[in-house]
């Protein structure tokens, strides 16, 4: 009951999230460490992590999900997977899907400079592993650290990302378009089944184009555009990007991506572009449907031949 | 109902079901209002019975307004309550912890 209780509030503050935190509902998901379902305080740390390794790295998880998004179906999980070839400490994040992904990002920043302060041991290296939002999440927290010179900053030289919309999902960017053309016709009805569809929260609609920081959000292009993102990945950090395809073919993987994600955005583009990453930081992975990107062993395989190096 | 996160939820549920009777409600009073207003509103372009009409639309959507008013009242007052209901229950859990 426990575990299906957090997923299903895990869906609902990704569909009304933003409404739950304005209106102090006691439904919102706070952004908090969790450990075994439960929220983890900072000062628990301690009681948790016995032997902390000075290496962490921090799980994102996407959009209407919780850190269950992880597991596979053997109980494992990349967290306790790189715990058990490298040496991490997994820290699961759980955090309120709905809200907008800059102030999620905030939050994240601030939590992890509370992580460095109050870390149980030496903390050398902070790997964030973002899921579809939870990437975007891990962007935003670092651009706003880069412009806060915030101290955990220092300690992240490397970041993964998979099945992160870079570069917006054109879903959302199409439920827009739809929700304003509703919004137009002047009919009770359909203006109702318009304003319905606009109730989607905040972090929803910050997905369309990836929005990292408010002012872009003002900035949205209503039509079904594929921006280059005004905030580029940090060059001090090495990223690593892994996008799933759900078919083995080249012109339906272009058009359709994992689904959600297409892979122009979940690559950011790194076909071309003098912003493009080196090819090897780079997966595309056949077959793969966004979900499955989650929490699926060759997308282990592939995070593990990259810390390898 | 001990653990206060557990308390914490359940009066969000509650709270969240009283937003959605609040809203929704608003919404389709919009949306019967405007319905309603069509066929008024070409009756009233009629010479012989636009007064009347306009005397039948105004009742209308007053009685309309009124009923979805009513409502919202009676869902704000059980929100009040529950909420009242939880504070009790609060209450009495931490006594017994004392």
């Amino acid at each position: 009951m426990g575990r299906k209780l957090e997923l299903a509030l895990g869906v609902l503050n990704g569909a009304i999230g933003d409404h739950l935190a304005r209106t102090g509902n006691g439904l919102a998901t706070d952004l908090t460490l969790v450990h075994e379902g439960r929220p983890l305080p900072l000062s628990r740390l301690r009681d948790v992590l016995p032997a902390p390794s000075p290496r962490v790295v921090v799980l994102l998880h996407g959009l209407m999900c919780t850190e269950d998004i992880w597991r596979f179906p053997s109980g494992d999980d990349y967290g306790a997977l790189l715990a058990r070839d490298f040496g991490f400490t997994p820290l699961y994040v759980r955090y309120n899907t709905g809200l907008a992904i800059p102030d999620s990002g905030r939050a994240l920043s601030r939590l992890l400079d509370g992580l460095v302060e109050q870390y149980p041991g030496p903390l050398e290296e902070i790997l964030p592993l973002g899921f579809s939002m939870g990437g975007l999440v891990a962007r935003s927290a670092v651009h706003f650290a880069s412009l806060e010179d915030n101290g955990w900053l220092a300690r992240v030289r490397r970041a993964i990302y998979v099945g992160t919309p870079h570069r917006g999902a054109p879903l959302e960017r199409a439920g827009r378009v739809l929700t304003g053309l509703l919004a137009r016709i002047p009919d009770p009805y359909v203006k109702l089944v318009g304003e319905i569809g606009d109730l989607r929260s905040a972090g929803i609609k910050d997905l369309g184009n990836a929005d990292l920081r408010h002012e872009d959000r003002s900035a949205r292009d209503t039509f079904l555009a594929d921006p280059h993102h005004p905030v580029p990945l940090l060059p001090s950090i090495r990223h690593y990007l892994v996008a799933g395809s759900l078919s083995r073919e080249p012109w339906l993987t272009e058009i359709f991506g994992d689904t959600m994600v297409p892979i122009s955005s979940g690559t950011n583009g790194h076909h071309a572009g003098p912003r493009a990453l080196p090819p090897g930081n780079v997966k595309v992975l056949p077959g793969l449907s966004h979900m499955d990107v989650a929490h699926h062993p060759e997308v282990y395989a592939q995070l593990k031949e990259w810390l390898t190096e | 109902m001990s653990d206060p996160q557990d308390r914490k939820r359940w009066r969000g549920l509650a709270l969240l079901v009283r937003d959605a009777v609040e809203h929704g409600s608003r919404a389709v009073e919009k949306v019967h209002l405007e319905t309603a207003r069509r066929p008024f509103v070409i009756l009233e372009h009629i010479p012989a019975i636009a007064e009347p009409t306009k005397l039948v639309h105004t009742v209308h959507d007053l009685a309309v307004t009124s009923v979805y008013e009513t409502i919202r009242i009676v869902n704000r007052v059980v929100g009040s309550t529950v909420d009242v209901a939880f504070d009790t229950l609060g209450a009495m859990d931490e006594k017994k912890s004392e």
